[in-house]
């Protein structure tokens, strides 16, 4: 602020509006209001020129001036905002370049001179301040002169002067606010600011900068950090994803861990399931080394989840495997919880990081479709009630099915191939037959048919008939009829329709282990009449009856289940009532009422899967979906009983359709 | 135009033009790190998938290729030993050079149907 004062000169072109505003915008921009007190004097020497009034308030600097200018008598000061305007003082009677020196030399001592004039005007203040290295600001308007002003700045770039054109209107608030000697504000504003700092360089600079709150900086030139940063934060997100990525990875193998551990012990039991039921104690009194005790399949099942464990990455000691139903006597659930520690790079162990557990279960069950479309596994209401051997999708008695299968086997060595056509047919199929042709000679009436035995195959094709009638009988079969080239009975067994007949199959599989004729060996000796009596009575396969009572209560005439079934028969009170059984504790009228209730469930199901699970879920259930209802009890009574059939007569068509399945 | 580069809002606009390559390039590589982790994710459900259909005594490669998406079919190679079931699965790569590099695999056991 020191020394001597600068000089802006503010000159029109064309008629010059808002040249006055133009030039106090400036001279406003160039006046600091921080710190020390500035002065600014903006002189306006055009011919017209009139002092303007004072305003209220005023910068401390434009009040000094405002007493000094009335103490030289030269010019008349008035302070406004920041500036103090002034004029010649007309009784002075000073020319314009007079009054000028008078405000750049006199006592006032202003440090920034604005001086406004005319066009006619401009030439004299410029030699008149030459001294003083002034600027130049043309107030121009649009349509003016275009090149008269670039001569003028060649010109003054030539002497070095600072020049700038200000071009666009200043706005009457703008233009207002300016004369009052503050900041326009807005565009104006900034243009003035701009244009300060270019005409009186330090002046303008040392003020705060303009703020403009709201509005990105964009001609700040920060594109780069911008785009780096977007950048950095692409690949940022793009880590922490990865992160999540890497984390649901880790959680899903340890799902996948614990599904396949425990869909492998499930396996384990499927493949195991029968072994439960081979008689532990082989004839010779040797240990049956098929067997597998209750402790021996549970382990086993446990090693093969253990393994699937390790063989997918999680240690043995991460696993927790349990069988839900482990209380039966055939388990065919399972569940493994496996609990490890995630860390960040996804691998899993019991080392430090999130802590994440996964459970799953999984169960042996029925396979779909054996319910209802299943061939029965014991045969029931016909001559025969023991169970069936399929061949060719025929039923059969199972000695007969051994036997067919070696005459088929030296059929095929001469070049022929032999057809079941028939073979086992309840009394109801052979109605049918009767009722579609009733006549003797063709079709036997119900009831009195061979083929109620299960002893009786009809072979084809026509072809064969040459051989069977020559090689059957080597192999136990007779053609029963003369005129019936195609009827073979087995002779060699058991004859039909009688007790041992039923009871081939048990003999077979017991290995004469004890279990009594007809029965399987896990009988207790005390209710094999009783099952063997109710058997009879209500023609039910005995080792159905036997099964179903293993599976029930395990022979405990006194069990009582959760649910509050009774017995060794497991009835509830309702239904044991309804059958006529006063005493549910009473094994023996229980086993009878249970083969009456099993006979009338076989004859309106006709299937031996069908009329077990209306046996544990109630007839209602069953006969709404005409399958085995899809509760696990009920899956898990009828697999177990299929199962233990199997076990009482292994010659049935291979293990029950069992499948393992995850169901949580 | 030489006075328009000169000013502050020309550089910001060069280096938004000059900056745009590298934006591409950061969000092409968080792409491809998303299709490498999908890819690893698909390849453990189709070995679990399979490996439990061994168990079932099912069909365990066709299991496996049952639970990947149509684009994973000419990219996927199913190896199935008894109950092991390994995939190998290349995910789409999105920048040049990297085909083949990509692969991911995952291997899953279960006890088959024979034990």
């Amino acid at each position: 602020m020191e020394g001597a004062p600068r000089l802006l000169i503010c000159a029109p072109t064309g008629e010059g509006r808002g040249l006055a505003a133009a030039a106090a915008a400036v001279a406003v921009a160039a006046t600091p209001v921080d710190g020390q007190q500035s002065r600014t004097l903006l002189l306006d020497l055009r011919a017209d020129a009139r002092a303007p009034r004072g305003t209220v308030f005023a910068g401390a600097g434009a009040r000094e001036l405002e007493e000094r200018c009335r103490a030289s008598e030269a010019l008349r000061g008035v302070a406004r905002g920041r500036l103090c305007f002034a004029v010649p003082e007309p009784a002075a009677g000073l020319e314009a370049a007079e009054a000028l020196g008078e405000a750049l030399h006199g006592s006032l001592g202003v440090d920034l001179v604005v001086a406004v004039c005319d066009r006619a005007g401009f030439r004299t203040l410029l030699a008149a301040g030459i001294d003083h290295r002034p600027a130049v600001l043309v107030k121009a308007t649009r349509g003016d002169d275009r090149p008269l002003i670039a001569l003028l700045a060649a010109e003054l770039r030539e002497a070095g002067a600072p020049f700038k054109v200000w071009v666009p209107p200043i706005g009457a608030i703008g233009g207002r606010r300016a004369l009052g000697g503050l900041e326009p504000g807005g565009e104006s504003g900034r243009r003035a600011e701009r244009l300060a700092s270019v005409l009186v360089p330090g002046r303008a600079g040392s003020r705060e900068p303009h703020r403009q709150p709201g509005r990105l900086r964009a001609e700040r030139a920060q594109a780069l950090p911008a785009i780096l940063g977007i950048a950095i934060l692409i690949v940022a997100v793009g880590l922490i994803l990865a992160a999540i990525g890497g984390a649901a990875t880790a959680k899903g193998r340890l799902q996948r861990g614990a599904d396949l551990a425990a869909i492998s012990a499930a396996r384990s039991m499927r493949d195991d399931f029968s072994r439960l039921f081979v008689p532990a104690i082989l004839p010779n009194g040797a240990p049956n080394p098929a067997h597998l005790s209750h402790t021996q399949y549970l382990d086993r099942a446990r090693a093969v989840a253990v393994v699937a464990a390790e063989r997918n990455d999680l240690g043995p000691e991460l696993i927790d495997v349990d069988f839900p139903d482990s209380g039966s006597f055939a388990p065919l659930r399972v569940r493994v919880g496996i609990e490890a520690q995630i860390g960040l790079d996804g691998d899993t162990g019991a080392a430090a990081g999130a802590e994440a557990s996964a459970v799953a279960k999984a169960e042996v069950t029925l396979a779909a479709g054996s319910g209802s479309g299943g061939a029965p596994k014991v045969a029931s209401g016909g001559g025969y009630s023991g169970p069936l051997a399929y061949r060719q999708g025929k039923p059969m008695r199972p000695d007969v099915a051994a036997a067919f299968d070696r005459m088929a086997a030296a059929a095929q060595g001469a070049g022929v191939t032999l057809v079941i056509n028939s073979a086992f047919r309840s009394d109801a199929e052979q109605q049918r037959l009767w009722n579609a042709n009733p006549d003797p000679r063709w079709v036997a009436p119900p009831g009195t048919s061979l083929h109620r035995c299960g002893t009786e195959l009809d072979l084809g094709t026509s072809s064969a008939y040459g051989w069977l009638a020559a090689n059957a009988s080597r192999f136990g079969f007779v053609q029963r009829y003369s005129w019936e080239a195609w009827h073979y009975g087995y002779t060699a067994g058991p004859a039909p329709c009688s007790a041992a007949g039923d009871r081939v199959a048990g003999a077979e599989a017991d290995g004469g282990s004890g279990g009594g004729p007809g029965l399987p060996g896990f009988v207790p000796s005390r209710f094999r009449a009783p099952l063997l009596a109710a058997a009879a009575r209500h023609d039910v396969s005995a080792a159905l009856l036997a099964a179903q009572l293993m599976a029930e209560s395990n022979f405990n005439p006194n069990a009582i289940s959760p649910a509050g079934a009774q017995g060794i028969a497991q009835f509830m009170p309702a239904t044991a009532a309804a059958y006529g059984l006063r005493d549910p504790f009473d094994p023996v009228a229980a086993i009878d009422a249970q083969g009456r209730l099993m006979g009338e469930l076989l004859e309106q199901f006709g299937s031996v899967e069908l009329a077990l699970a209306a046996y544990n879920a109630g007839p209602g259930a069953v006969s709404a979906c005409d399958c085995v209802p899809p509760y696990p009890e009920t899956q898990a009574y009828v697999a177990r009983i299929l199962a233990l059939l199997d076990g009482a007569g292994d010659l049935l068509g291979g293990p029950p359709a069992l499948e393992v399945r995850l169901i949580a | 135009m030489a006075e328009r580069l000169r000013s502050p809002a020309g550089q910001a606009q060069l280096e938004l033009i000059a900056g745009l390559p590298l934006l591409g390039l950061a969000a092409l590589i968080a792409l491809q790190l998303l299709a490498v982790g999908y890819a690893q994710s698909l390849a453990d459900g189709a070995a679990e998938a399979g490996a439990i259909a061994a168990a079932d005594g099912r069909d365990a490669a066709a299991a496996a290729r049952a639970g990947l998406p149509g684009w994973a079919e000419r990219r996927v190679e199913v190896d199935v030993d008894g109950g092991r079931v390994a995939i190998e699965l290349q995910p789409p790569a999105l920048l040049p050079g990297l085909g083949g590099h990509l692969g991911v695999g995952s291997e899953a056991w279960a006890r088959p149907e024979s034990g």
